[in-house]
């Protein structure tokens, strides 16, 4: 039974961290329909930031998110007004070539500016836990999940509850009938880009402290980030919760049960597995095409 | 609030396609020229991973090439022409390397090879050198699979295959007097050609010695959460792990270990411990002490050339210490060289390839000499991090410090 809630506990916190990092690729999916591919170099990128202010001017690097994550909302904005605008309207594939180039080009500079070196942040936490009951809860993993939760329940108070959050929904349900109430898409869809790299970038904080990184790490976290979003149902962000925390759960509980060898393919098995049933993903829907043709 | 078409899919799926293709065609390289007539500088290619995720060793190699490249043009050259390198970047990718090394024989048409980084990337890339019938002399591919197919054109520039690599600290734990030895181990360890089979050499000949296995278990290359193998490795309660690592899972592992507070009375790792101060920037420098590696080299070694490596390493990059990873390439060029002046010509590869079957080379990290498959016939070093420092502790002649039993990690921080 021990091993079991262990097992249950590291997959939760897993997953809640997992979610955070995806709720932006499906936010930037939802409104925009781009696939970013570009989502785990951000999140890097905002690791490798979390590292310089740790290190350099010694702030904690999880109370460091409320400046990375300003900052790569910044970086997320510009990003989107230089590159990613002018092609908005080209077909799907052109946009992942866009952000493939993108996720190369952050890869490069990030390698030129920290070095293709391991990096690791290790605040004094880092290496401890508590334990309840026979169970231990990694500290940093504890500290990670909370802030992750809280992240992503602003995250959904902002899309339920405000104006911002209707017209978002509205530009990515129907952007012509928006428009006509008003809504300027092309400023949701700036602003978007901004939150979905900003929330990225929360999760680069906290998985920076959690694991080491070097710039190519982003191959391994869009690969994750891509599934849970898919599991999920693109460009839903309750999906994105629901997929990151199954998700998570199936590589601790595999890893546990089965063999660590097969802890990252069962994951991506299961997303397969979804998807023959509901093609949609769990909590997506069909994309609506307006019923009157031009 | 997204809604998916059976359009939106196709699109989906075309431009999932288009990425594969355009990672597929991203790492291919440039060209960068050859050598040509006699007066023309030799022109060695290889094809390093710069970047992605073997990208820190690989970087080091580069050095290691270069620095010997600096020197051996500085000393006169080879057969007094001037060498010149040409290094492509795979990405950690072993489709790209396949691509390098095919355009360095066939568009860069480079007079001779040196191999690339960990023999992931090294199974694939040798290959094509023994295609072409070309010697390749590789400075970091040790595992058994690379020897077993027949080659006579590849060499492995260190001391012992992985499974041997930790020959000499299994010996010294077997030796152990009754009290003293550990009586259960557990052995996780990467999915990968190289720690794979280390750690399967130690495990056998520790259970030969009587060491009870209570834990062993292969992990995927892409894993970055170990908390689970940690619990399942604590809940076994090993006196002794030996874990297969290259050097991120490394650090991975051991933070994973110390935050479960599962501290082994010993810890022996593969890879990871010999990056120096990034192993100690990793994991906190309280932490590694008593943490055993095998390794390749060592600075403070009274071999021919290793003064004059160090010396020129720390001009060109700087003081403090040498990667592992830079001296194992530095010595698969000395391996290289050694041959071309033995046979005195590039032109003919057989002779070159016959030369080293044939004889024993003098290295920074020792002699060295192969068995017909490639393989090297020596004994690697086993070092110890101790007092935040790394040094040498078996076996005894090379020694730098005494050896000592436990792993006493000191906490965070």
């Amino acid at each position: 039974m021990t091993v079991f809630l262990q097992s249950l506990v590291l997959g939760l916190l897993l997953g809640g961290v997992y979610a955070l990092a995806a709720s932006g690729l499906t936010l930037i999916f939802g409104v925009m329909k781009v696939i970013n591919i570009a989502h785990g170099a951000f999140l890097v990128l905002a690791s490798f930031i979390t590292y310089t202010l740790w290190d350099v001017v010694g702030i904690d690097p999880l109370l460091a998110i409320v400046i990375t994550t300003p900052l790569v909302f910044a970086i997320g904005w510009a990003t989107y007004k230089v590159v990613v605008s002018p092609i908005r309207s080209a077909p799907m594939a052109s946009t992942v070539l866009l952000t493939f180039g993108l996720a190369l080009v952050l890869e490069g500079a990030m390698g030129e500016i920290w070095g293709n070196n391991s990096t690791a942040i290790r605040p004094s936490y880092a290496d401890e836990s508590f334990t309840i009951g026979g169970i231990f809860l990694p500290k940093a993993q504890v500290f990670g999940g909370l802030i992750a939760v809280a992240v992503l329940v602003v995250l959904w108070i902002v899309l339920t509850r405000t104006w911002l959050g209707r017209a978002i929904r509205a530009a990515a349900s129907n952007p012509s009938s928006a428009q006509l109430v008003g809504i300027r898409t092309a400023s949701v869809a700036a602003l978007v880009f901004a939150i979905g790299i900003a929330a990225a970038g929360a999760g680069g904080a906290i998985t920076g402290v959690l694991y080491p990184f070097v710039p190519g790490s982003h191959y391994q976290w869009i690969a994750r980030l891509l599934a849970i979003v898919v599991l999920g149902g693109l460009g839903s962000l309750n999906g994105a919760v629901l997929g990151a925390i199954l998700f998570g759960l199936a590589e601790v509980f595999t890893s546990t049960y089965v063999s660590p060898s097969w802890a990252t393919a069962v994951p991506y098995a299961i997303v397969f597995a979804v998807l023959l049933i509901r093609p949609q993903g769990l909590l997506g829907t069909r994309l609506r095409e307006d019923a009157v043709a031009a | 609030m997204v809604h998916t078409s059976r359009g939106g899919r196709r699109s989906l799926m075309a431009a999932a396609v288009t990425g594969v293709l355009v990672t597929s065609l991203a790492a291919c390289g440039g060209d960068d020229g050859g050598g040509g007539g006699s007066d023309d500088p030799i022109v060695i290619g290889s094809s390093l991973p710069l970047t992605g995720e073997f990208s820190q060793p690989g970087q080091a190699a580069e050095q290691g090439y270069k620095v010997w490249q600096e020197m051996v043009n500085a000393d006169g050259g080879l057969l007094g022409r001037q060498v010149e390198l040409v290094i492509k970047d795979d990405a950690s990718n072993q489709n790209t390397i396949v691509t390098d090394y095919n355009a360095l024989i066939s568009q860069d048409r480079v007079d001779l090879l040196l191999g690339t980084f960990s023999s992931l990337l090294n199974l694939p890339a040798s290959a094509v050198a023994e295609r072409n019938q070309m010697l390749y002399v590789e400075p970091a591919g040790g595992s058994p699979d690379m020897f077993n197919r027949g080659f006579e054109y590849l060499f492995f520039a260190q001391q012992s295959t992985a499974d041997k690599q930790g020959k000499v600290f299994a010996e010294w734990v077997a030796q152990l007097p009754e009290g003293e030895i550990p009586e259960t181990a557990a052995y996780p360890t990467l999915d990968d050609p190289f720690a794979a089979p280390n750690v399967a050499g130690i495990q056998a000949m520790l259970e030969e010695a009587g060491v009870e296995t209570v834990y062993e278990e292969t992990y995927a290359i892409d894993t970055k959460n170990f908390d689970t193998i940690v619990s399942a490795m604590k809940n076994a309660d090993p006196d002794l792990v030996v874990h297969g690592a290259q050097f991120e899972d490394g650090i991975g592992m051991t933070r994973a270990m110390l935050k479960a507070d599962f501290t082994p009375d010993m810890f022996f790792q593969t890879n990871a411990p010999s990056f120096g101060s990034q192993f100690t920037e990793g994991i906190g420098e309280d932490n590694t002490e008593g943490v055993f590696y095998a390794v390749s080299h060592s600075p403070d070694a009274d071999t021919p050339g290793n003064a004059e490596f160090v010396a020129k390493y720390e001009e060109m990059y700087g003081g403090g210490e040498v990667p592992e990873d830079a001296a194992d390439a530095y010595a698969a060029a000395e391996v290289l060289q050694a041959a071309v002046e033995a046979v005195g010509s590039i032109d003919d590869q057989q002779a070159l390839a016959d030369w080293l079957h044939e004889n024993e080379v003098e290295t920074i990290l020792g002699p060295l000499s192969w068995d017909e498959t490639g393989a090297p016939q020596g004994d690697f070093l086993i070092g110890q991090w101790q007092d935040g420092a790394p040094q040498i502790v078996l076996p005894e002649d090379a020694a730098t410090a005494e050896i000592t039993r436990n792993w006493t990690p000191g906490g965070a921080g």
